[in-house]
């Protein structure tokens, strides 16, 4: 009996010895186009699935030997489900990807293709060399950046004029706004702990312009200090406690656990801003009536120092280390990013197309306007900082937010969160850095 | 002369081992295969993607000191506690009303289970999330009978009130086994003991409490193990909050393997969870033993 649980033991170990994911064979380019079918995936809003599709059709209609089945849906769960098709082996052939999947998934630079080996059928003479930096993982680019963008500040300019408020500029303007809606029970912002995660962004912006310091290093290091960390904490709850944003209590009362787009709140009005990545934030404009969300500008201190903001590349586009059609999944890549058909049929979708070409489509068919192209505009005017991937590894979030719920439900006090905060990153990314 | 009998199969002796392949194909692929793998894997480090890397009893040990797996296991008892026999009560309850002959009651006992059926809906727990919001339905009708409103999300024992009142509306399945159960008490028994001038009362204490004995003890581990494994609900509807005042082990043990892909240690803690609802459901063998018959 002893002997055969000892055979089964040994057989499951030698199965899980294929585990990682990674085991299916690697298919180098052969430089011709040929008929197969791809899967395509992204998250996003309903704008965005809306003029992809559109795109994916006209692509399907010019290359009927080549068909594309998108696979779709909304940012939460998506990292956990295409993390999931990676580990499996399963994942799509083209993959749309967020910044920190770069290091999550291919740390090495061998968990995703090597786009390189696929310049016949990618253009990447259309990116900057800054550009497409950011898609590189030990020397090897693994993904191509779709647009560089940054979070910014929209306002709901109906509820403003009703107060008769004009978008503030400093961070001592904002919380005034908090005692001016107050009479009305309105907030002039509102920031959350789930899925956009925008409460600790807002107050390492605020720490980072004080302070010169960055949160964390590109190359993963702790930027900030303990007491650093606890200014943030205390800045957030200054918000709270001035009626700027809804306590987090507040929020999930109103709200449950709804995306902030999806909240009554948000859709009436009494939540008149958002913090939102300017790639992003159609999916808020969507609910609203046309031309009531508005940019505002990027909050300075009095003296008119503007710094902290923060951009990054904000989607890039991979494709799988396992695909059997590489230069077919490279074609449609390079028809995403560079065509000018597709480009007008985005639009901005995914922000400012980083692509020189379709850049240009945009420009000249006038439909480089809207809320992603103002925010791109004001960030540019700043001196801002590129956002470590590090920065948005979930559990890293989880540090945040714990700690910002901590200190909303009075929990603990700024000094206690931020001890714990810090000791819990540091340890962590030493452990990531490994 | 000793007469032979043929195996009334009529292939060999071999044949029930055939006639049970498939199941035991399954069994070893789908459970056994899983359930050792996933103890292999709760020995080493993995992250999904590199190899897995032996670390021996590393995350068992790393469990000790980890504060999210000891509130999660609070939680997930605590839950459990209150559940179980909230659960029991109401479900025994709504069976012995549904026990009475009236003319339709085929109907009332339809409706009574359709919230089973759909509790585990995606959209059901949606809507469950809307009716406790401030503006919600449960608010609503507070203030109508003149009662405060209730902020359901922004307190822990009330947003674990949420998910328990969500699954004792789910009472069907545990209603249905009672429900049975006191259909094959025989009638004689109560009339019996109203010829002796027992009342009601008496007799459900007398004789239906004793004859469900097996019964409630089935259903309070069928319960146990499920309260004990509860994900969906505090996932969709408080996101585990109030300051993971409703993070359960199933959604501690989702969030490690799937959104922090500490998939070595997400393993191991499948493996507590497994152990833990065993050392459960041994104490309520345990404590019941006296009081029930063996089954």
């Amino acid at each position: 009996m002893k002997k055969y649980i000892l055979t089964a033991a040994a057989g499951c170990l030698a199965s899980l010895s294929a585990c990682g994911g990674n085991s299916a064979g690697f298919t180098p380019p052969d430089g011709t186009l040929d008929k197969c079918t791809l899967r395509f995936s992204w998250w996003g809003g309903d704008d965005r699935h809306e003029a992809t599709l559109n795109a994916i059709e006209l692509w399907n209609s010019k290359h009927p030997d080549i068909t594309i089945v998108p696979e779709y849906g909304g940012w939460d769960g998506w990292t956990e489900k295409v993390g999931t098709q990676l580990s499996g082996g399963t994942e799509p052939d083209i993959m749309q990807i967020n910044y920190d999947w770069l290091i999550s998934f291919s740390s090495d630079g061998k968990g995703f293709y090597d786009l390189e080996l696929l310049t016949d059928y990618l253009d990447l003479t259309q990116f900057d060399r800054d550009v497409l930096s950011f898609g590189e993982v030990g020397g090897v680019l693994n993904g191509v950046t779709v647009s560089v963008s940054g979070r910014g500040l929209f306002y709901n300019s109906e509820t403003y004029k009703h107060f008769g408020a004009e978008y503030p500029k400093t961070w001592s303007e904002l919380i005034n706004l908090g005692e001016k809606f107050h009479k009305e029970d309105i907030y002039p912002l509102d920031v959350d702990i789930q899925s956009g995660g925008t409460a600790w962004y807002l107050a390492v912006v605020y720490v980072q312009q004080q302070t010169g310091r960055q949160f964390i290093t590109i190359d993963g290091e702790l930027g900030f200090t303990e007491d650093d960390i606890k200014e943030a904490l205390d800045f957030y709850k200054k918000l709270e406690d001035g009626h700027v944003i809804r306590t987090i209590d507040m929020r999930t009362d109103e709200d449950g656990t709804a995306a902030l787009y999806q909240s009554p709140e948000f859709i009436d009005g009494r939540v008149a801003g958002v913090l939102e990545w300017g790639s992003s934030v159609g999916k808020y404009e969507m609910t609203l009536s046309e031309g009531v969300l508005e940019a505002g500008p990027m909050l300075s201190d009095d003296s008119g120092k503007s710094g902290g903001w923060m951009i990054k590349p904000s989607l890039l586009y991979a494709i799988s280390r396992n695909t059997k059609n590489p230069d077919e999944a490279a074609a449609f890549m390079d028809f995403m990013l560079n065509d000018t058909e597709a480009a007008s049929l985005l639009g901005t979708t995914r922000g400012i197309p980083a692509s020189r070409t379709a850049e240009e489509s945009l420009e000249k068919s006038g439909r480089l306007t809207g809320l992603a192209q103002e925010n791109d505009a004001l960030l540019e005017q700043l001196d801002t900082m590129t956002i470590s991937p590090y920065m948005e590894l979930a559990q890293m979030k989880e540090y945040y937010n714990s700690a910002i719920e901590k200190v909303s439900y009075n929990a603990a006090d700024s000094a206690e969160a931020a001890h714990e905060m810090y000791v819990s990153i540091t340890e962590y990314l030493e452990r990531i850095r490994k | 002369m000793k007469k032979k009998y043929r195996n009334p199969v009529g292939v060999c002796k071999y044949s029930g081992l055939l006639f049970i392949t498939p199941f035991l194909a399954g069994f070893l692929l789908f459970t056994l295969y899983p359930f050792a793998s996933s103890f292999i894997l709760g020995l080493t480090e993995y992250d999904g993607i590199r190899q897995p890397e032996f670390t021996g009893f590393g995350n068992f040990r790393k469990m000790l000191g980890d504060s999210s797996f000891l509130n999660a296991a609070a939680v997930t008892l605590k839950y459990t506690a209150v559940l179980v026999p909230l659960k029991l009560i109401f479900s025994l309850l709504a069976a012995l009303t549904l026990n009475m002959e009236i003319k339709g009651m085929g109907v009332y006992r339809t409706i009574f289970y359709i919230p089973s059926i759909l509790g585990s809906n995606l959209a059901v727990v949606i809507m469950w999330q809307f009716l406790f919001t401030s503006d919600g339905l449960v608010n609503q009708l507070l203030e109508l009978c003149g009662l405060a409103p209730v902020g359901w999300y922004g307190d822990s024992a009330h947003a674990m009130g949420i998910i328990v009142l969500l699954r004792l509306w789910e009472f069907g399945s545990a209603m249905i086994i009672f429900l049975n159960a006191l259909r094959d008490i025989p009638c004689e028994y109560y009339e019996a003991a109203k010829v002796d001038g027992c009342g009601k009362i008496r007799s459900f204490f007398s004789i239906t409490l004793p004859l469900l004995r097996n019964v409630i003890f089935l259903n309070l581990i069928l319960q146990i193990i499920a309260a004990m494994q509860e994900f969906n609900a505090p996932y969709m509807i408080t996101g585990g909050g109030p300051l993971k005042g409703t993070y359960t082990l199933g959604m501690l043990i989702y969030d490690e393997m799937f959104k922090y892909r500490e998939m070595g240690y997400a393993n191991a803690l499948s493996w507590v969870m497994f152990t833990l609802i065993a050392a459960v459901v041994a104490a309520a063998f345990g404590f019941t033993k006296r009081h029930r018959e063996d089954i």
